[in-house]
């Protein structure tokens, strides 16, 4: 008989029992025990389902009776049966209501430590069935008498927002949490502004929910000295998120934060340092800046006495602050030298600021501390202390002799790795110096042997091919690259072939041979980068030496320090995260972390700057005339963010032709710039106006509905709105406000409603609008965010504004003018768009047109067409040209086409 | 002087009797587990869960257990039914409408195993509201002449006046000790 048969018959002779439950076992033993009379044995048994919860076996079943024995006056009973329900609460979503008239009459106990207790573990309890029934309790708690019930419950708030955010808001736990930043208790007032700035970052919105005006960051500072240490950090995070009114408040709050630089934690410390940094930007004097840079230096110096890892913290920190304020350190280059025994990451970061502090004052012990380095047994240090050489000798001209100098006797030490990283830096030095230096190459050129690193080889290449005029033998030495060149790397491959084409163009009868046998094995090649390349030369140099000489031996721009430096808006952004792991990483949350919402911060923009924003139109048609090509989207205010101050000729990238195209096109066709021709050509006489749309629905706007679209009226732009009143409260006190868009609008009129408007109400608004204010750009280029307040609340929505109320009355451009620009515009400036299925008239489109301001200069007959030219103008003086051809014979109304062709151009460009 | 009688009395053995206080939501469970208890009227909420307090009456000492009436609750009245001496089903005489509910929840309950030997206390709350039921009205809507093999009693009652608790609790007293 088989075994398992053995024991199946084994099994059959009545042993069934064995597979239905005993109902033994250590969980019915503490079914058992937690349901004994007898309090000892209660709570030594909930202790015993604790310890078994920590080991991690699975207690959820007894839920039911541990949770009877939450009704205790024995607080250790108490607390135990809690910890119990914050683990297992999730898993027992259902019976867990059981416990809410326990929290709800705990919340009230005599006992503050019970109420607080209470509290806290109700919003530990991530159950959203619970969270309704916690909001009683919460406001109880929120004003309560005792300090420690209050804190608890202010914590509290956030927890529940996390879980579920309408409810908070709802329930104006909001508004609660502000006032308990009046509190008399620092404890009250650090922990509701932790739990502000908690429920802020994680806002769906990305909007504040709770603005902090100036009163309550008074009270915060008021509060900031007596707090502990980790309140303070909340207090000067919330400050850092706060832009002062004007230039004296901003100074007032930098007085009274400046002794926070003096703490001995250096988080309180780093806080203290971002909101300054982020204040420096909005105060304009320069006395009072200078002190707050004088002040800014020692507690970034004495953090640098602390261990290592946070040593590295202030570090990373501190590169950030000077990238963009050197002064603050710039006499400080001592502290960065680096010390024997600090760890590696230590050594490169210390290096890094090092360098970004070099100027001519400290270059010599700069240099001599870098020498030293050279000498370290760290490879990596040692590799990166020769390139800060090179760094060195680019950045301070009058320096740059003894950095080669430096560099030089570096390569006489003959260890490998220092030689390479030498030439590799020495490249570099050529470039930015250009017949400077070009002695040393004889010195080089005997090290040749010892490159054995691409990069360095690479190096090694180029400057025998920049230099191929004055080194004699270099045909030899190319050519002895030449020999492995299918081993080598792809950049060396890369150097080499552009190195020999360049011996070719300036000493083409020795080196004829050299140069085909370089192209032929570069066109054999698979790498596409390399081949493509070698087609290039090799046609270039069949075609026309003369414009390959052009090319190949073009004049260089010489290249600058400032080659690692973080791009300026991403450093103002981690500027605005000091003291976090954005700064450390040197990243911005949103690229390491998955839920990061909200918006993106940025360093506040000087208030001398925001007064002249109105003149910001102005400013960048002047730099305009500086620059002839200055590109389609410039002028639409696309780039023009309010940071673009110094606005400089932008239109060099190669791809700004295609994106104005882009923007063309979809202005066409998303924007609705097709709609007023569409209409034109209808039988509406008057000029065109879209049809009111809804904004924003009365659920969403609590009560509130707004439908409204925009119009062009006697030459201005009106919004008109219809707004409803669907709640059951009158509303009163409206008043409007636009978010900056791409095309300046802001409203000219305060908003005139009638009020109140009582429920069921309805009222119509038209209001006058002007494009003066400030510009950013917006995605899609007609998106208007607008806030509407009531005394309900502050309502957001977004809208699109037509595009054909920008077209001005004064868009009739002269003949000549036209005529010349049309042929100038590049092609690519150009936009097709057909209208199917419409019977046109010429006459009829001619006279429609205008009255939408879009006039005609000239109209011709071609052949089969009627072809009509017209010119629009745009409120921020952007002109659009505009072909339309009309083929002939209405007989055929069902097929009609027409084309537009669309070009634009500067008002500057006209008038020139 | 009594504590100290209670203590002795617990030495010898004597269990604290468990007492389950069942009915709809707004019967007045709450109101009479603290008249029972402190021997006033105190304001309530309504019972999202449960309240256990300790009822001494007479020397004798009851755990009485009020759950919350709300239908979103009564499913959990089930967890609660083991070792359980005595019901006191609490109905709001003046809830006409909600009677057969009530009926229903009753018998239900009574039909549960675990609690086959428990001693039944109906109690025809609220009678100072106008319009209440009167008991024999009450005892005819609830179907109490259907209940057999069970020590049962109604009785009419004001918690906010405190009428008629008393020769309840008599009557509880009086059933849970013969039964020892």
């Amino acid at each position: 008989m088989l075994p398992h048969a053995v024991s199946f018959s084994i099994l059959k002779t009545g042993d069934a029992k064995y597979f239905t439950t005993t109902k033994k076992g250590e969980v019915f033993e503490l079914k058992a025990e937690l349901n004994s009379d007898k309090k000892e044995r209660r709570r030594d048994a909930v202790k015993k389902v604790i310890a078994a919860m920590t080991v991690g076996k699975d207690v959820s079943a007894l839920f039911p009776d541990v949770l009877n024995c939450m009704q205790t006056d024995n607080l250790e009973l108490k607390k135990l049966v809690y910890l119990y329900l914050m683990n297992y609460a999730k898993s027992q979503p259902d019976l867990a209501i059981m416990a809410i008239n326990t929290f709800v009459k705990d919340s009230g106990d005599a006992n503050p430590l019970i109420r607080a207790l209470a509290i806290r573990t109700m919003g530990c309890i991530r159950v959203d069935k619970i969270s309704e029934y916690l909001c009683d309790p919460l406001r109880n708690c929120l004003k309560d008498n005792d300090p420690y019930v209050k804190k608890t419950a202010a914590v509290c708030v956030a927890k529940l927002y996390d879980i579920n955010p309408q409810l908070v808001e709802d329930q104006g736990f909001l508004d609660e949490l502000k006032e308990l930043l009046s509190d008399s208790n620092q404890m009250v007032v650090a922990n509701a502004v932790a739990a502000l700035s908690e429920i802020t970052d994680s806002s769906p919105s990305g909007t504040p929910l709770v603005w902090m005006d100036s009163t309550a960051i008074n009270k915060l500072l008021i509060a900031l000295n007596e707090c502990a240490e980790w309140g303070q950090i909340f207090i000067l995070d919330s400050v850092a998120n706060y832009t002062p009114q004007h230039e004296l408040e901003a100074q007032s709050i930098c007085e009274r934060i400046i002794p926070r630089l003096a703490h001995a934690n250096a988080a309180v410390k780093l806080s203290t340092v971002k909101v300054l940094m982020k204040y420096m930007e909005i105060i304009t004097d320069a006395e009072f800046v200078n002190m707050l840079t004088r002040k800014l230096t020692p507690p970034l110096v004495t953090l640098l006495a602390s261990e290592p890892e946070l040593q590295y913290v202030a570090l990373r920190n501190i590169n950030l602050i000077v990238q963009k304020r050197p002064e603050i350190l710039k006499r400080e280059v001592k502290a960065f030298f680096v010390n024997y025994n600090d760890p590696i990451y230590i050594k490169l970061e210390k290096l890094d600021i090092m360098i970004r502090l070099t100027s001519k004052e400290n270059i010599g012990q700069v240099l001599s501390e870098l020498k030293e380095y050279g000498s370290e047994v760290d490879v990596d240090f040692v590799r990166k202390s020769v390139r800060a050489i090179g760094r060195c000798a680019i950045k301070v001209e009058e320096f740059s002799e003894r950095c080669v100098t430096t560099l030089l006797e570096l390569i006489q030490t003959k260890v490998n790795y220092v030689v390479q990283e030498a030439v590799v830096v020495i490249k570099d030095v050529f470039r930015k110096y250009p017949n400077k230096y070009e002695g040393i190459i004889g010195i080089l050129c005997e090290c040749l042997d010892t490159l054995d690193e691409p990069e360095a080889r690479a190096s090694m290449i180029w400057i025998i091919g920049e230099y191929a005029e004055r080194i004699d033998n270099a045909g030899d030495l190319l050519e002895g690259f030449l020999h492995g060149f299918a081993d080598e790397n792809i950049q060396v491959q890369l150097q080499l072939l552009t190195a020999i084409v360049k011996l070719f163009l300036k000493r083409p009868s020795e080196s004829q041979e050299l140069v085909q046998q370089v192209l032929s094995l570069a066109t054999q090649t698979d790498n596409p980068d390399l081949r493509d390349r070698g087609f290039i030369y090799w046609r270039l140099l069949s075609a026309d030496p003369a414009a390959a000489k052009e090319v190949v031996l073009s004049e260089k721009p010489l290249i600058l320090d400032e080659m690692d430096l973080l791009e300026p808006s991403l450093l103002d952004e981690l500027l605005c995260h000091i003291s976090s792991l954005a700064s450390v990483y040197h990243k911005p949350p949103s690229a390491f972390m998955d839920e990061v919402s909200g918006q993106r911060k940025a360093l506040p923009i000087g208030f001398q700057f925001s007064e002249e924003t109105s003149s910001l139109d102005a400013q960048s048609i002047d730099s305009s005339e500086e620059c002839p090509v200055v590109e389609v989207e410039d002028l639409l205010g696309v780039d023009m963010a309010p940071t673009g101050f110094e606005y400089g000729p932008i239109g060099q990238s190669a791809t700004s032709g295609e994106s104005s195209v882009d923007l063309l096109s979809s202005s066409l066709d998303e924007l609705g710039l097709g709609n007023p021709f569409l209409c034109a050509l209808s039988a509406i006489p008057a000029p065109y106006s879209s049809p009111k749309a809804l904004w924003l629905p009365a659920a969403k706007g609590k009560g509130l509905e707004i439908y409204g679209t925009f119009v062009r009226k006697n030459q201005e732009i009106y919004m008109e709105m219809t707004l409803t009143n669907q709640s059951t409260d009158a509303l009163s006190d409206f008043a409007i406000q636009f978010n900056k868009n791409s095309f300046g609008v802001i409203p000219a009129l305060p908003l005139q409603v009638p009020s109140p408007l009582p429920p069921n109400g309805s009222c119509e608004v038209s209001l006058l609008l002007s494009t003066t204010g400030s510009i950013q750009k917006t995605n899609p280029l007609n998106n208007l965010q607008v806030a509407i307040k009531n005394s309900v609340g502050v309502l957001y929505f977004t809208c699109l504004i037509p595009m054909h109320v920008f077209f001005t009355g004064d868009g009739q451009m002269d003949r000549r003018v036209f005529l010349s620009t049309w042929k100038e515009l590049p092609a690519q400036h150009e936009v097709q768009y057909t209208l199917e299925n419409m019977a046109l008239n010429p006459d009829i489109v001619v006279q429609k047109m205008k009255q939408n301001n879009v006039f005609t200069i000239a109209r011709q007959h071609v052949e089969d067409h009627d072809v009509l030219y017209q010119s629009i103008k745009l409120t921020n003086n952007l002109w659009i040209l505009v072909e339309i051809r009309i083929p002939l014979g209405e007989s055929f109304p069902t097929v009609s086409w027409l084309i537009f062709f669309v070009g634009a151009l500067s008002m500057n460009r006209i008038l020139s | 002087m009594g504590g100290l009688f209670s203590y002795l009395k617990s030495l010898i053995g004597g269990r604290e009797m468990r007492i389950l206080m069942l009915g709809l939501d707004n019967a007045g469970k709450t109101t009479i587990l603290y008249r029972l208890q402190v021997g006033e009227v105190v304001t309530t909420i309504p019972t999202i869960g449960f309240n256990v307090e300790q009822v001494t009456y007479k020397n004798l000492t009851f755990q009485v257990w009020d759950l919350g009436g709300q239908t979103s609750i009564r499913p959990y009245w089930r967890c609660y039914y083991a070792n359980t001496d005595a019901i006191i089903y609490v109905v709001d005489s003046a809830d006409r409408d909600r009677l057969p509910t009530s009926k229903q929840e009753l018998v239900s309950m009574l039909n549960e195993d675990e609690l086959k030997n428990s001693i039944l206390v109906v109690l025809a709350n609220k009678q100072d509201m106008e319009g209440a039921l009167t008991v024999t009205e009450i005892h005819q809507a609830l179907g109490l002449d259907q209940i057999k093999n069970r020590t049962f009693q109604i009785f009419k009652t004001s918690a906010l006046k405190g009428e008629g608790l008393d020769p309840a609790m008599q009557f509880l007293s009086d059933a849970l000790t013969k039964r020892k």
